[in-house]
């Protein structure tokens, strides 16, 4: 087997209404990756090379420092960095050992250029995360 | 697949990067390099994606070199220049045995795309698609190891400067201890040499990876080559300098008795 597993893409909100077809295409792009409990998955201010939809266990996003939110199977975290070439915007640490599936870079930007339907869902997204800034 | 070769075959940057061409190229000249294969970056990368037919290649070329492993990192980039990524990627020291290999190499892929070197790309201006080939030799057990200068780096002398520890020389490279230091002339005369502050050594560990072993007492301070090998020394920057041209920054391990070079390189910077 090549890639992330199909069902595992499947669950990820970003990519739910993609077809079987475009399903198994994206899946061969992704290679799991494990953190132990502990280590930091991405430090705010660095560069971003990946991004990633959780398989199993759990991780604590903080910003600036402090605590924001808690990712578990299916949350995904790493797209902005990725999309703007940016600095990463929060720091992830596995709370317990975190199996992902990555994508890089240089297989995200074209999967998203040719795939509308993503590129759609990440707007929403996007869109999402700025009302909830300006809500404060 | 292909994308596997025999170290002493590497002739291709593109494909195995500069360290692997650069060892099979002194393996070629009759060099002592330890037995070992190149991986392509393709493969490798194949391997990271978890495709099994590549898992089981990699496993079966490398099965013959028995185990530990040495499993180095080679860039293969535009510029084929490994040593301007020097410290981004991964080396593992003491991967038991073949059928280890698939996740010490989807670990070192993994580092040539981190965070870390994607932020070091942008900073030097190369930001393109990294691709990482891999060296996997049969790890050493050395009673001593380090480094050598084929001459002097800071003010362009023509003697040779050599560091050295107990053990592998991962604790020379990485600042881990205060090395001895010997300088050599080319005609085999030491001019300097001065014992270090040597408290560990770097060892293997039977179940894989390395630890810091505590060196004894009276070995610390004492140094850890002699004349005849001092003089082996010499002689294999002799011979270095012969095929690649002068100034040549080495690394070598004396393991049951016998010298072996594990990376020969231009020297990046000097004072002449």
């Amino acid at each position: 087997m090549t890639g992330a597993p199909v069902d595992a893409l499947q669950r990820v909100p970003l990519f739910a209404d993609l077809n079987q077809r475009e399903l198994k295409q994206i899946a061969r792009l992704f290679k799991r990756r494990t953190f132990p409990a502990g280590e930091t998955v991405v430090q705010e201010g660095s560069g971003g090379a990946a991004f990633y939809v959780i398989e199993s266990g759990e991780a604590t996003v903080f910003v600036a420092g402090k605590e924001y939110s808690t990712l578990g199977p299916g949350d995904y975290f790493g797209e902005i960095a990725l999309i703007d070439e940016g600095a990463r915007l929060a720091t992830i640490t596995a709370t317990s050992e975190l199996g992902c599936y990555g994508i890089t870079f240089w297989d995200f930007r074209p999967l998203v250029e040719a795939n509308g339907v993503i590129g759609w869902k990440l707007l929403q997204s996007l869109a999402r995360m700025y009302r909830e800034a300006r809500a404060g | 697949m292909k994308g596997t070769v025999p170290l002493v075959k590497a002739h291709e940057t593109a494909l195995y990067g500069s360290k692997a061409v650069g060892l099979g190229q002194a393996m070629r000249d009759g060099l002592p390099v330890p037995p070992g294969v190149a991986l392509s970056g393709a493969i490798v990368e194949a391997v990271a994606a978890g495709n099994d037919r590549a898992i089981k290649q990699v496993a079966k070329t490398a099965r013959p070199l028995g185990g530990p492993l040495a499993v180095r990192s080679s860039a293969v980039d535009e510029d084929g220049a490994d040593a301007s990524f020097a410290g981004q990627h991964l080396t593992l020291l003491n991967v038991p045995s073949s059928e280890q290999l698939g996740a010490a190499l989807s670990e070192i892929w993994w580092s040539a795309n981190s965070d870390s070197a994607i932020s070091y790309r942008q900073r030097v201006g190369l930001f393109t698609r990294p691709s990482v080939g891999v060296v996997v030799q049969a790890l050493l057990d050395p009673e001593s190891a380090g480094v050598m200068f084929t001459r002097n780096p800071i003010n362009g002398a023509d003697e040779r400067m050599i560091e050295a520890s107990w053990g592998l020389g991962e604790a020379v490279v990485a600042g881990q201890v205060i090395p001895d230091s010997y300088r050599i002339h080319r005609s085999g005369e030491v001019l300097q040499r001065t014992p270090g502050f040597k408290k560990i050594a770097i060892r293997t560990l039977p179940e894989g990876g390395t630890f810091e072993q505590e060196v004894q007492p009276e070995l610390v301070e004492q140094l850890c080559l002699d004349d005849g090998q001092l003089a082996a020394l010499n002689g294999l920057a002799d011979r270095c300098e012969q095929i690649y041209g002068p100034a040549r920054d080495i690394e070598w391990a004396f393991a049951d008795g016998k010298l072996h070079l594990l990376q020969c390189r231009a020297v990046t910077r000097s004072g002449s």
